[in-house]
């Protein structure tokens, strides 16, 4: 508690008992240690924030903090997350897992949260691979990359996430890498206070089952700051052409910042709600709305 | 390594004094996680290794919290973990499962070699005579802990010229 009464969180604060099983080297570790510093500077406490996952090694993440969390069915974080945020609009939803979790079995929630502009911070740890299962090919994997579901090398074009969101009119799309952890926390926190629909895709490599070049050192060597790069994310059509080059230039912080966020799911239906409550009937009357007159 | 939000020229040495025991904290704490992870990965000899390097982050640690209390007693710290990032602690990517014990030692000394160079750089913005002295004196002490570090290095036989690499089986379709 500071001198003013209120109170101030560390980033430990924020840090479950559970020990993270990721493999050593994992670049999930920095992830999660950014997400910490991120929620420390926000400063919300824990009980106040619920933290959902799908399925894969990086959905292993709301374990390690001390928000609500759920682990929760491969590709369905979004729907969950959701259902969370329109069910107890006061917390601070953030959801979060791997590039197969999102855009692939999940591929299809992304859109819908957008459009509604719900107010979740949606994090993604994109590595181009399936790592849980072993090493298959992922939606985000190169063309040509030989996994031991492509063993004379991938037939598809990538999904590139950047273009993906941002397309489907996305209000905050951010990319973060464990190549610089304090720009991730920053990114992190900034999409966080974005009222809308927030995205940052993480460059988080698999050091198991990724390829040399997806590892911190083949990063930092295609790294670049788009703040550095006098980029204006509240340019839109400038953020897309930047997107393009996902997966030969790693641009680090923020593509694009709705600089007129629109108003949220949340509020449209608090006005709604409003709106109607005149004429709403009691709770011993509900039933009489399904009653033929 | 990151530091956010610190004006070295206007450092005091109760901050610096803060921030050198934060430095230390988080030494402690990485090599108290990657102690986990090798524990986890059944990586026993690093483990050990990685252990000995809590105990010497800890013991530091002490010391200057020790000298922090005689000198401003309990006067609030300003300064706080969010403003640092990987000063001595080995970086995340440092670690590997089944790592043998030589690398593990070398990760350490490479984030002895790290923390030199981060206050070696400091060094010339500061101002406070008493800061710089500090500064300059923890400098110097990551000459010692290499040397100890080096120390350790030098028990182990000879490198049999494999890589941890070798003993890892290849990714299998399941």
């Amino acid at each position: 508690m500071s001198a003013t009464g209120t109170c101030e969180y560390q980033p430990k604060d924020y840090k479950s008992d559970l020990k993270p099983i990721w493999c050593p080297g994992c670049g999930d570790f920095s992830v999660v240690q950014g997400i910490y510093r991120a929620l420390a500077a926000i400063g919300r406490a824990p009980h106040e924030i619920a933290f959902v996952s799908g399925i894969g090694c990086s959905s292993r993440i709301p374990g390690y903090t001390t928000a609500y969390g759920f682990n929760s069915v491969h590709g369905r974080a979004l729907p969950i997350a959701q259902g969370i945020k329109l069910a107890n609009p006061d917390l601070l939803v953030l959801a979060a897992g791997g590039d197969g979790d999102g855009f692939s079995i999940g591929g299809g929630h992304i859109a819908h949260l957008i459009r509604r502009n719900m107010d979740i911070t949606y994090i993604v740890m994109d590595n181009q691979i399936y790592g849980l299962t072993k090493g298959q090919l992922s939606p985000t994997s190169q063309k040509g990359r030989v996994t031991c579901t492509s063993r004379f090398g991938s037939l598809e074009n990538p999904v590139n996430p950047l273009l993906y969101v941002l397309a489907y009119g996305a209000g905050f799309v951010a990319q973060a890498s464990p190549t610089d952890l304090v720009g991730m926390a920053a990114t992190i926190e900034e999409a966080i206070r974005y009222p809308g629909f927030a995205f940052v895709n993480i460059q988080s490599p698999c050091v198991t089952y990724g390829e040399e070049a997806q590892q911190i050192k083949g990063l930092k060597a295609i790294s670049e700051s788009l703040a550095g790069l006098g980029h204006n994310p509240a340019d839109r059509l400038a953020a897309m052409d930047l997107a393009q080059h996902y997966g030969e230039k790693l641009h680090l912080g923020v593509f694009y910042r709705n600089p007129e966020p629109p108003p949220t799911y949340g509020d449209l239906v608090k006005e709604r709600q409003a709106l109607l409550s005149k004429d709403a009937l009691p709770k011993e009357r509900i039933l009489d709305l399904f009653i033929k007159k | 390594m990151a530091m956010r939000g610190i004006d070295f020229a206007k450092l005091s040495l109760m901050d610096a004094l803060d921030l050198a025991i934060l430095v230390e904290d988080e030494a402690q704490e990485r090599y108290e996680e990657f102690a986990a992870q090798m524990d986890l990965h059944r990586t026993p000899d690093a483990a050990k290794f990685f252990r000995y390097m809590v105990e010497n982050e800890a013991k530091h640690g002490r010391e200057l919290s020790a000298r922090r209390v005689q000198r401003f007693q309990d006067a609030p710290m300003a300064v706080s973990r969010t403003m640092i990032y990987d000063i001595e602690a080995p970086d995340y990517d440092a670690a590997r499962a089944f790592m043998s014990p030589r690398k593990a030692m070398e990760a350490a000394l490479a984030s002895e070699v790290k923390a030199h160079a981060f206050f070696e750089a400091a060094l010339p913005s500061l101002k406070d005579a008493e800061v710089h002295a500090l500064f300059a004196e923890l400098r110097d002490e990551e000459i010692l802990h290499q040397t100890l570090v080096k120390a350790e290095l030098a028990k182990l036989p000879p490198d049999s010229g494999l890589s941890d690499e070798d003993f890892v089986d290849e990714p299998a379709p399941q």
